[in-house]
């Protein structure tokens, strides 16, 4: 079996800047590319994202031309390993961890949950019948599919908001459909929703039902929107929000909170189990980022960097 | 043995997937959907469904990158 000084389950940024300083500590590190229920290649959830104008250092560069940085920059250090398999299971024996994968088995000495999350599907009748069908959930893969089609966006998040103006691109008329009292993207991507003439925005509102035949073809209010529940439409993207992927840190007695967040010390990114570490979307904290989740991740490959030398 | 991929330049699994022919020395046909609207309708007829990416392999379509797939489908192993 392969042995590990740090496994790090989750290839997203937050596992790769994790790898790297564990590897300038001196730890030998690997670094798992997804855990069971995502669906993300390594590099994560950046690579979802069109441009991203908010990591210093990069003016604007494509999601995935980041997470790719990232990736080769990890990968330059001979002490870091990056595997695209999918953790299965993990054990605790003793103050050692037994790592599952579909492929083989890991031991480490101490691990890092860098999981992160995953959409969360829109729950109403048709909706899975549809999914891929009109029903999509990345814009930025699928939205040139649907150029001069009416499409709608469901959700009043920032990345709702992002994904409306990536459809807007394509799509000849794109709505906003968000069950909330006013949709609530960062001020600068409402601006430019604001500016665009093809978006328009349904609050108040919930997606009750999705019909079509062989593709999409409306979707069912829970109230009327100019006189009529139905909307004719051909894509509907779905934004709402993330579920956070810490099923397999559940066996190990990791403290959780009520979304399943792994609570964690700030300071640390230590979890209340000797040797386990969390960091990023996966974590308890508040303002979510690249950046932040990258910081964490730092910071839990020097808190394990210390355990490991208490525990030699 | 033909291959090809029906992408979009934004997708990251169609990048994955490219990536994964070049590193196995297997070669494909990309068409990308953004810019041959007559290729998108193709892939919705044939996938019966609108997502990115779609793999032909000899016929075979495959929606998205299921690589234990694709592999078989190649005889890469």
């Amino acid at each position: 079996m392969e042995k590990y000084d740090f496994l790090i389950l989750g290839a997203g940024g937050t596992g790769l800047a994790a790898a790297m300083y564990g590897a300038r500590l001196g730890m030998k590190t690997l670094v798992l590319g997804a855990t069971h229920g995502s669906e993300l290649p390594i590099g994560g959830v950046i690579t979802t994202t069109s441009y991203v104008e908010n990591y210093p250092g990069f003016k604007k560069i494509l999601g995935f031309d980041l997470a790719k940085n990232l990736e080769e920059h990890a990968r330059e250090y001979d002490l870091v390993t990056i595997k695209n398999e999918k953790a299965t299971e993990v054990k605790k024996l003793d103050n050692l961890f037994i790592i599952k994968t579909e492929k083989g088995e890991y031991e480490a000495k101490s691990i890092l949950f860098a999981t992160g999350t995953k959409w969360r599907k829109l729950e109403v009748p048709g909706s899975l019948e549809f999914e891929n069908k009109g029903v999509n959930y990345c814009a930025l893969c699928d939205a040139p599919l649907f150029k001069d089609k009416i499409t709608a966006i469901v959700g009043g998040s920032d990345s709702a908001g992002k994904d409306a103006l990536i459809l807007a691109e394509h799509a000849k008329k794109v709505y906003i459909i968000y069950r909330g009292e006013q949709i609530h993207p960062e001020p600068i991507t409402l601006k430019d929703i604001e500016k665009n003439d093809k978006i328009e925005i349904i609050n108040n509102t919930n997606v009750v039902e999705v019909k079509g035949e062989k593709l999409l073809n409306s979707v069912i209010f829970d109230k009327e929107y100019n006189g009529n529940k139905e909307l004719e439409l051909s894509g509907l993207f779905i934004a709402i929000g993330h579920l956070v992927l810490s099923d397999l840190a559940e066996p190990l007695d990791v403290k959780m909170n009520e979304k399943k967040e792994i609570i964690i010390d700030h300071k640390t990114s230590e979890t209340n189990v000797p040797g386990i570490y969390a960091a990023g979307d996966v974590t308890d904290k508040q303002f979510k980022q690249l950046i932040t989740g990258v910081a964490d991740g730092c910071t839990a490959a020097y808190s394990a960097f210390e355990y490991l030398q208490q525990n030699k | 043995m033909t291959v090809k991929i029906y992408s979009t330049p934004s997708c990251h699994w169609c990048h994955k997937t490219k990536d994964f022919f070049n590193e196995n020395n297997v070669e494909f046909t990309d068409i990308d959907v953004t810019q041959d609207q007559d290729a998108a309708k193709e892939m919705v007829e044939k996938s019966g469904q609108m997502g990115v990416p779609v793999i032909d392999i000899n016929g075979e379509i495959i929606v998205g990158f299921k690589e234990p797939l694709i592999t078989d489908l190649l005889k890469l192993k």
